[in-house]
């Protein structure tokens, strides 16, 4: 039984198709890969997984529950959480309060009455933001405000989370670690659906990927098979190392 | 039956009023992003100056028309646009909503001093000549009307589908980036829309006036009766907007010619657009959730809880020294911008730090007053009870059909229900024309009954109130607040309800502006209909905003700047509209910065107070946030209403 299971979603705006019939499904215990050019849905995807998107057509299903019509803050108390790729932290707080009120938003709707200021601290430490603990957080630089959109969304307590890039912004020191965390917090039973430009990072991560493409799954699989697939090569990954040409895709998507 | 014929002649030609006139509101809104709560007020300024040129100066009447219609009212349009609205942050809804009601509100101040009440006469086209048809009489105005009304109408299909600058409108209401990349400049063609719409107000006004009353406020509230209509068209399409109109025209001619005379039912024809709105409000589908993040000014720092029971304290007894050499009309006003201020801590916690913006909180004040004067009698804390228990349901069942949808609809929704109040339910309440007894607090041991000591009790409780507001702000609920301010997808991501959040903090803020009307009441010991008309609500609003809507000293600040007022209004009593005019220019000078006077002044003696660092407000996002590459490209503002694909052309077609 997947935890998230999208059958066919389609969004259209206007006559522009952002999704095409998208199929995809996520386990926990495990990170999954989304992957693909700028532009190819990956974010409009989420809004529609979270409910901040109505598709025009398709379902999701969360733990075999159609939660297409679901309210957003619903499907959150159901277990779904994310991060944006167009950060959306609370920025007139610090970050242990960015972190400190979702936990007191959980208290609220699941009833439980864990400290969430020790809670709080114990996820400020894990992200390793203890430094910053304190700052408000539009004065953070993208890389640790990431981590604190990480940070928050895991306060709630989620059975599945969905990372929007949020690698971007770290260096390759901090990637390496957040990588690890990742696995980590997979291995404790988190299910992890992760859109990421940082192809290593995903191959590291990832037990399956999808390559979304013009609104498509164009292809799924391991590491190794999305890495031999020739409809990815061609689409995006035969030049993802270099920047200029996923540039070119961009512009050309632009043109049309 | 020839009267049902009759009543449907007349509204029709209602309607077809305010489909101009709130066809010109829909242009504004969808073309600049700014909802127009002026738009009633411009075209009441418009029918005056009409009637000055026409009938004052005997200009004949196509001239007149051309002049206001072509030449005046477009041109004050453009000069808004200009002047006000270009540079205004459109993400911001309080903001930008303060700063086209203090428009609203400078107009009535201006007409008031140029225009002396006095009963004026100003007539349909041709009036009172007209022609029978079928055993209805009509009449050339009526006629003339419905013409104009249709050529506005393709007028307005012909700008927005055949000429290249209402094409360029469109683009602009589907996303103000991507139109500028077409090589459209969204500020000219946001100037032209609001020249197009004021001239639009001008004809509404002039068309109106006649068969109504030439008279400033009732021309001024005109404004709702339109967004009411275009509300049906959810204040974008305009073919809906037209058929929303003339619903409204007709459902009031009906009103007039079936609905029971007098009592309660008096009230109905004028509450009908309020009733009307209500529903549609009802039957709209809720709105979708943006992503895009708005960041206002930085809030000011957030005094500690004994920080502020210093200045509580230190206001206190500042007022009880004070008190003993005020003379006793000063008292009087003293209490009154502590009574107020009162009203406007309840703004602080709704605006200030939950982002929502209500026009009705002396219309909950009212409600207090009302609660005082019947249950607190001889000054029993009842009565305080009694203010809290009635005002907070009755905010809340004003909030909740709007609070589902953006927050412009809660401010149009709250002004309507304010002016529904002072149509049908202050009247019943206070009784018409009349005033109730109101009692002072009465506390076992303590008497407040002495001007002096009353004084000294609304400074206690605005100490109070001002505490309870600002532990609020230091808890968890604010830190929702906070969040919610900051971003409502994000919040609603983590499973908070925003719709119940509202509601709360809307609730509260109601029950506080409830429980300052009983106290205001007690300082004057009677409360009338008329202290609590919507009309006097909107410079408590400004004031509060160019006070410091964010903080508790702005609210003290913006209280006593409207008790004040009057004195100045004393001395220059040739200016009749003085109180209005200035409140209205200063809300549309400071209103962009929420943080206001309080706050401005608070940072620069910080330097000069020993052991505290000033904090520098920072508008705007922050930088490094901002490089991040986007997906869908555009930034905030585009993003906020690329949602809104409808366009006003493709609804037209």
């Amino acid at each position: 039984m997947a935890l998230l299971q999208v059958d066919e979603v389609t969004v259209r705006f206007g006559g522009i198709s952002a999704l095409e019939s998208a199929t995809l499904d996520a386990e926990s215990s495990r990170v999954t890969g989304l992957i693909g050019p700028n532009g190819a849905g990956k974010t409009t995807l989420f809004n529609v997984i979270t409910g901040l998107q109505p598709p025009t057509a398709g379902r999701v299903h969360l733990e075999e529950r159609d939660v297409t019509t679901v309210k957003p803050h619903r499907r959150a108390r159901l277990g779904l959480g994310r991060t944006f790729q167009r950060l959306e932290v609370f920025g007139s707080l610090t970050a242990r309060e960015n972190v400190l009120v979702a936990g007191e938003i959980r208290r609220r709707w699941a009833g439980d009455d864990t400290d969430a200021r020790a809670r709080a601290d114990e996820l400020i430490d894990l992200v390793g933001l203890s430094g910053v603990a304190d700052e408000r957080v539009d004065a953070l630089p993208t890389g640790p405000a990431r981590l604190v959109e990480l940070a928050r969304a895991l306060a709630t307590r989620p059975k599945l989370l969905l990372l929007d890039e949020p690698g971007s912004g770290l260096n390759e020191e901090e990637t390496e670690a957040f990588g690890s965390l990742l696995l980590r917090l997979a291995q404790e039973g988190l299910g992890i659906l992760l859109v990421e430009h940082d192809v290593e990072l995903v191959m590291r991560v990832c037990e399956r990927i999808f390559v979304l493409d013009y609104g498509r799954i164009i292809a799924q699989g391991s590491a190794k098979e999305i890495q031999r697939n020739e409809a990815v090569k061609a689409a995006y990954l035969g030049t993802a190392d270099d920047d200029g040409a996923t540039t070119t895709h961009t512009k050309q998507r632009a043109a049309r | 039956m020839s009267e049902f014929f009759s009543l449907t002649i007349a509204g029709v030609v209602t309607g077809a009023i305010y489909a101009v006139a709130s066809s010109g509101l829909v242009v504004t809104y969808t073309t600049s992003g700014v909802f127009n709560f002026a738009h009633g007020a411009i075209g009441m300024f418009m029918a005056f100056t009409y009637w000055e040129l026409r009938v004052h100066r005997g200009w004949p009447a196509p001239i007149a028309l051309v002049v206001v219609l072509l030449i005046l009212a477009p041109l004050l349009g453009a000069v808004i646009e200009r002047l006000l609205i270009r540079n205004l942050d459109r993400r911001n809804v309080a903001t930008s909503l303060v700063i086209t009601i203090g428009l609203m509100v400078m107009f009535i101040g201006l007409a008031q001093s140029i225009w002396k009440p006095e009963v004026r006469d100003l007539r349909g086209f041709f009036a009172p000549h007209g022609f029978r048809m079928g055993g209805i009489f009509v009449t050339w105005h009526q006629v003339i009307t419905l013409v104009l009304a249709l050529t506005v109408a393709g007028f307005l299909w012909a700008l927005l589908t055949r000429t290249r600058v209402g094409v360029a409108m469109r683009a602009v209401v589907d996303d103000r980036n991507l139109a500028a990349l077409t090589g459209a400049s969204p500020a000219r063609v946001s100037q032209l829309a609001w020249a197009v719409g004021a001239s639009l107000a001008a004809l509404g006004g002039i068309l109106i006036a006649p068969l109504i009353q030439l008279d400033v406020l009732i021309l001024t509230i005109l404004v709702i009766n339109a967004y009411a209509a275009a509300m049906v068209g959810r204040l974008r399409s305009l073919p809906f907007t037209f058929l929303g109109a003339l619903a409204l025209g007709l459902a009031e001619a009906y009103a007039i010619g079936y609905a029971p005379v007098g009592g309660i039912w008096g009230g109905l024809r004028p509450s009908l657009p309020v009733l009307f709105l209500f529903v549609v409000l009802l039957v709209l589908p809720e709105e979708r959730l943006r992503v895009g993040r708005f960041v206002g000014a930085k809030a000011p720092r957030v005094p500690s809880l004994r920080g502020s029971a210093a200045g509580a304290v230190a206001l206190v007894a500042v007022t009880a020294v004070a008190s003993t050499m005020l003379s006793a009309a000063d008292i009087q006003r003293v209490g009154q911008g502590l009574a107020v201020g009162l009203i406007m801590l309840s703004l602080v916690l709704l605006i200030g730090y939950g982002g929502q913006v209500s026009l009705a909180q002396l219309t909950f004040a009212g409600l207090g007053a009302y609660a005082m004067a019947q249950w607190g009698g001889d000054g029993s804390p009842i009565g305080l009870l009694a203010a809290v228990a009635i005002a907070a349901p009755v905010g809340a069942l004003v909030a909740l059909p709007a609070l589902r949808l953006r927050g412009l609809y809660l401010a149009l929704a709250t002004m309507a229900f304010a002016v529904l109040a002072d149509n049908m339910v202050f009247n019943e309440l206070f009784g018409y024309g009349g005033a109730l007894e109101v009692g002072r607090l009465d506390l076992p041991g303590v008497s407040f009954d002495s001007q002096r000591a009353y004084l000294v009790l609304l400074a206690i409780a605005f100490g109070g109130m001002g505490m309870f507001v600002l532990a609020i702000r230091r808890g968890p609920f604010g830190r929702v607040l906070s969040a919610m301010g900051d971003s409502p997808a994000a919040c609603a991501t983590l499973g908070l309800d925003l719709t119940r959040t509202k509601l709360a903090v809307f609730s509260i803020s109601a029950a506080m502006a409830g429980l300052a009307g009983a106290l205001a009441a007690g300082l004057r010991t009677t409360a009338g209909p008329i202290d609590f008309q919507m009309l006097q609500g909107l410079p408590i609003l400004l004031l509060a905003v160019v006070g410091g809507v964010t903080t508790v000293s702005g609210a003290l600040v913006g209280g006593l700047a409207l008790a004040l007022l009057p004195v100045l209004q004393d001395r220059i009593p040739e200016l009749a509209g003085l109180v209005f005019l200035l409140t209205g220019a200063a809300a549309m000078s400071l209103g962009k910065n929420p943080n206001g006077i309080a706050f401005m002044v608070s940072e620069r003696l910080a330097p000069l107070l020993p052991g505290r660092r000033p904090e520098t407000p920072q508008a705007g996002r922050s930088g490094h946030l901002d490089s991040v590459d986007s997906d869908r490209g555009g930034d905030g503002a585009g993003r906020v209403e690329a949602g809104e694909v409808t366009t006003v052309g493709a609804a037209t077609g």
